[in-house]
């Protein structure tokens, strides 16, 4: 875990209110999982906090992100030019973790994908990716160049202006020609998780889920007890340092 | 190099900058960063006798130049920083402030009990709801101040008691001598303001518990003000805190009356903040050809 001080490389819309700012690090920061994030400053001294924003590529020391314009820091962010210098702490959070895994079903919604398609790129020449992605509608849809080198991509939108209409956990659960998969990792939307985790249980699909969870975050490395998460123990999980990445049955949505 | 030591209450801390309650856990995270032995101490998340869960999320937010958090002192149970946590913070050499907070009366007299003789300072939260004295806050009125303090105070036999005043009152001058009356040995400021930041689109406040804490380098000039007033008021030493983002920041603490200094929101704008102001603060002291950090102290004139 470093903070470094890296090079804004580019910073584009990729989508209808979403960009991808890719940075260069000073020096190595060692390896990148997919689900694994950082916590990027937005250049302007009047925010605080740092924001926490999933890897969607390592490459080097090449580092991509993207972010989904929202309020104030984002907006700052979007105005960041190629040269400028912004800190990030990296890397943070456990990441998805596909060791013995190979037909792996990634169930992604909006902002969501993008995690996804880090684990993706990091595995897909030894691991079958069947990836079932939901968008709000057609200029919500990117990065397909990417989610294409899974096995198998369905791409639906809420509207249906992109793909068939529907959600990312229908397109899965609808797949006639899936395989049996030994796996089963979803990041996108509280309600898209919260679906797969009924469906998976009263379907009695019984591959192991993991899900990439989102909060609010202090420190973003497990100090401040801020982004907590409810387990289905009891107890709180700290989403920045025992996640972002949790077996759906050990929270609660 | 200056001499960055201070002395406060008998303790000798290597220089006068410690990790502020709430932002640095028990300090294992950060020293996943950088070496916390570096620091002057590290004031621990506040603990409570039993384990707590805290509030619903979200739990913070941000302002202009400040943050916003209600955390709602989620912590493990001060038997479980005892067991796992104290020992890890000794072995790194720094000053161990337990920060602690209770219910009632009783609650502070008896986690002083379990912790007299084995950390640094204790350091009293008082500003959560209590329930015996009427759902006010401990820390509001001079009268509930003071008896917090002598509770806590007869407790501790070895174990000097730092005070933690918070901002939301009427008097500082007033509530520092109630400390001082109740057996405080030092005094820390200021605890969060309480503000609230609203969600316009969604007409609610962004925070799940509505109002929190404010923190960071917007409430500085606050905070300063509040020191310099507890640090004339009493004779016993004054930990000043409230937005320090650097090494300029400590010294203007300093001069205002502080012996010693809190870094807390700061962390989580830069993890490595607290070595960072430590290098800077040595800087200012050597640019000025001062050689030891306590001259500095009260050293202000008022206009």
């Amino acid at each position: 875990m470093k903070d470094l001080l890296a090079v804004v490389k580019s910073n584009s819309l990729i989508a209808e209110n979403i960009y991808m700012l890719t940075l260069t690090l000073p020096e190595d920061a060692g390896k990148i999982r997919g689900g694994q994030f950082v916590n990027l400053a937005t250049g302007d001294n009047s925010h605080l906090l740092r924001r926490p924003l999933g890897v969607m590529k390592a490459e080097g020391r090449d580092i991509a992100v993207c972010y989904q314009l929202k309020g104030e820091g984002t907006q700052r962010l979007a105005k960041a030019e190629a040269g400028e210098k912004l800190k990030i702490l990296l890397p943070l959070g456990n990441g998805f973790n596909l060791d013995g895994k190979k037909n792996i079903a990634v169930i992604g919604g909006g902002v969501g994908v993008f995690p996804l398609i880090a684990t993706i790129r990091e595995h897909c020449a030894e691991k079958n990716f069947y990836s079932y992605i939901g968008f709000r509608n057609k200029s919500a849809v990117c990065l397909l160049d990417e989610l294409e080198k899974s096995e198998k991509l369905t791409v639906v939108t809420d509207d249906g202006s992109f793909g068939n209409k529907g959600n990312a956990v229908g397109a899965f659960l609808n797949d006639k020609d899936k395989p049996d998969f030994d796996l089963i990792i979803a990041c996108g939307p509280p309600v898209m998780l919260k679906t797969l985790k009924k469906e998976l249980a009263e379907r009695n699909i019984d591959a192991p889920c993991l899900v990439s969870l989102e909060e609010r975050m202090g420190c973003g490395i497990g100090a401040c007890l801020v982004c907590v998460c409810k387990k289905t123990d009891g107890e709180n999980a700290r989403v920045c340092k025992d996640g972002p990445v949790f077996n759906i049955n050990e929270v609660e949505l | 190099m200056a001499d960055l030591s201070v002395k406060i209450c008998g303790v000798t801390l290597k220089n006068p900058i410690i990790a502020a309650s709430g932002t640095f856990g028990f300090g294992r995270e950060y020293n996943e960063i950088y070496d916390i032995s570096k620091i002057g101490g590290v004031s621990t998340k506040g603990m409570t006798l039993e384990p707590r869960a805290g509030n619903a999320v979200p739990r913070i937010a941000e302002g202009k130049s400040v943050i916003l958090n209600a955390v709602g002192l989620q912590n493990p149970g001060v038997e479980h920083f005892l067991k796992h946590d104290l020992q890890f913070l000794k072995d790194k050499g720094v000053c161990v402030v337990a920060n602690v907070a209770g219910r009632s009366f009783d609650d502070y007299g008896a986690i002083c009990a379990k912790l007299d003789g084995l950390v640094d300072f204790v350091e009293l939260n008082i500003s959560c709801p209590n329930v015996k004295a009427g759902g006010m806050a401990f820390g509001i009125k001079p009268e509930s101040i003071k008896e917090v303090t002598r509770v806590a105070k007869a407790s501790l036999k070895k174990t000097p008691l730092m005070v933690k005043l918070s901002p939301n009152v009427e008097s500082i001058p007033v509530n520092a001598r109630a400390a001082e009356s109740g057996g405080a040995d030092c005094i820390s400021l200021i605890n969060t303001l309480t503000g609230m930041v609203v969600d316009i689109e969604r007409r609610k406040p962004l925070i799940a518990n509505n109002t929190g804490g404010v923190s960071g380098a917007g409430i500085k000039p606050i905070a300063v003000r509040m020191v310099y007033e507890a640090a004339h008021a009493v004779k016993i030493p004054v930990i000043g805190m409230g937005g320090i983002t650097c090494g300029a920041d400590v010294v203007e603490f300093m001069m205002a009356g502080a012996k010693a200094v809190q870094v807390g929101t700061a962390n989580f704008t830069d993890a490595n903040a607290m070595p960072r102001i430590i290098a800077e603060t040595d800087a200012w002291l050597d640019k000025h050809n001062i050689k030891n950090i306590n001259e500095i102290v009260d050293a202000l004139t008022l206009n």
